[in-house]
């Protein structure tokens, strides 16, 4: 496993560069009360623009596979946070928190992202696609 | 204790992200210097640079400026926006996955996308290059002129001219095709824009753009961003189309931003 490098969570990283970066609303896409706590074994990663994404084999208590669909936020954010295109690689065991996607699938905004060895990162997802600010 | 952990950090993002909403904070320099606890370098002081013609040097690579989630956020303290009632209704019913900016399309003028962007200035031009979103630029011609009839474009015609040390840029021509703001913020393709430039000191400038539509909206208005510059930085490369094809799962309405 390449996995991630001496990744820290940390304010500084989150006050970086990535902590509004969206191509799009996060409330229309995501709903933040609804979040979802995913483990499982990465099938693929897209290193791509608008979004980083990787893709998650979840097995449910029946045995049943589930592949989720995890949006992080864009190659050049998540850079700056640390990331590399190999942070994450097919085979590594990760657990998720996010937000579910509102529309049901099975989606969501990747918000922090744990490797099996307990090291883990600011996915830059809410980071990506920020929550919504407090309307005035 | 995860989840703990999750909740301290999602709250601390909202912090953030609200602090940013007019006023982006310093971020990390280039990637390969930015360590991950790195907060990047603080925004330095002291006066704004001079190029050899003595005018202010606005060169760098800058954060924000703009509005990224709602125009009102750059009004004047109890000031309201004067959409036409009609408009307001048209913008209700905007849905977030119409944005075109969710669909990698420009984000015009006054609106920002939270990506970095430099100004390149020539003595005949003055140049954006935004990183996002998208991938591309303005383009100012100094002490030009519009044209009688400019077809209309997502980043309209521009001419720059010099008030003392602010940089003022008049922009006509826009197509009617972009949004202000995440949450949908009309205007029509008589919009005219007046951005006022202005580097209060080395790490910070000042936009104040004056908006006149009078299809969508009743009087001009004023918004002020604060741009921050992002020492050390460079931009990278951002091609939204690239692999875009999930903008139909977003299913709310633009207002609900």
């Amino acid at each position: 496993m390449t996995g991630i490098r001496a990744m820290v969570v940390g304010l500084g990283l989150l006050a970086s560069g990535g902590a509004v970066a969206a191509h799009h609303s996060f409330a229309a896409e995501y709903d933040a009360n609804k979040p979802v706590t995913l483990k499982g074994t990465v099938t693929k990663v897209e290193w791509m623009n608008p979004h980083a994404r990787f893709y998650v084999d979840v097995k449910d208590e029946q045995g049943a596979v589930t592949n989720w669909n995890l949006e992080l936020a864009s190659p050049n954010v998540l850079t700056r946070n640390g990331w590399k295109r190999n942070s994450l690689t097919v085979g590594d065991e990760v657990t998720i928190e996010g937000s579910a996607a509102k529309d049901g699938s099975k989606m969501a905004n990747a918000r922090v992202v744990k490797l099996a060895d307990g090291r883990q990162v600011f996915a830059g997802s809410s980071g990506g696609d920020a929550p919504p600010p407090a309307r005035r | 204790m995860m989840r703990t952990t999750t909740l301290a950090l999602a709250l601390a993002i909202g912090a953030l992200v609200v602090a940013s909403a007019q006023q982006t904070p310093p971020a990390p320099t280039s990637p390969a210097g930015a360590g991950s606890q790195n907060r990047g370098p603080a925004v330095p002081q002291g006066p704004a640079p001079r190029l050899p013609n003595g005018k202010v040097d606005f060169g760098g690579v800058w954060q924000g400026g703009g509005p990224v989630g709602d125009i009102r956020m750059g009004l004047a303290k109890g000031e309201t926006i004067p959409i036409r009632p009609e408009w307001q209704a048209i913008m209700d019913k905007r849905m977030s996955k119409e944005d075109p900016e969710a669909n990698c399309l420009p984000t015009g003028v006054p609106r920002r996308d939270p990506y970095p962007w430099r100004i390149l200035q020539t003595d005949t031009h003055t140049f954006f290059l935004f990183e996002g979103n998208i991938h591309s630029y303005r383009q100012i011609f100094m002490n030009g002129k519009h044209p009688e009839d400019p077809d209309p474009t997502w980043y309209g015609h521009s001419i720059g001219r010099w008030e003392g040390d602010t940089l003022v840029v008049d922009t006509v021509g826009f197509n009617d095709r972009t949004w202000f703001d995440f949450i949908g913020h009309p205007h029509s393709d008589k919009l005219h824009t007046i951005e006022r430039y202005t580097r209060t000191n080395m790490g910070t400038m000042t936009i104040e753009t004056t908006v006149e539509d009078l299809v969508v909206y009743t009087r001009p208005f004023k918004i002020t961003f604060t741009a921050r510059l992002r020492p050390g930085e460079e931009l990278m490369e951002y091609i939204c189309n690239e692999n875009n094809n999930w903008v139909g799962n977003i299913t709310g309405p633009a207002k609900e931003f």
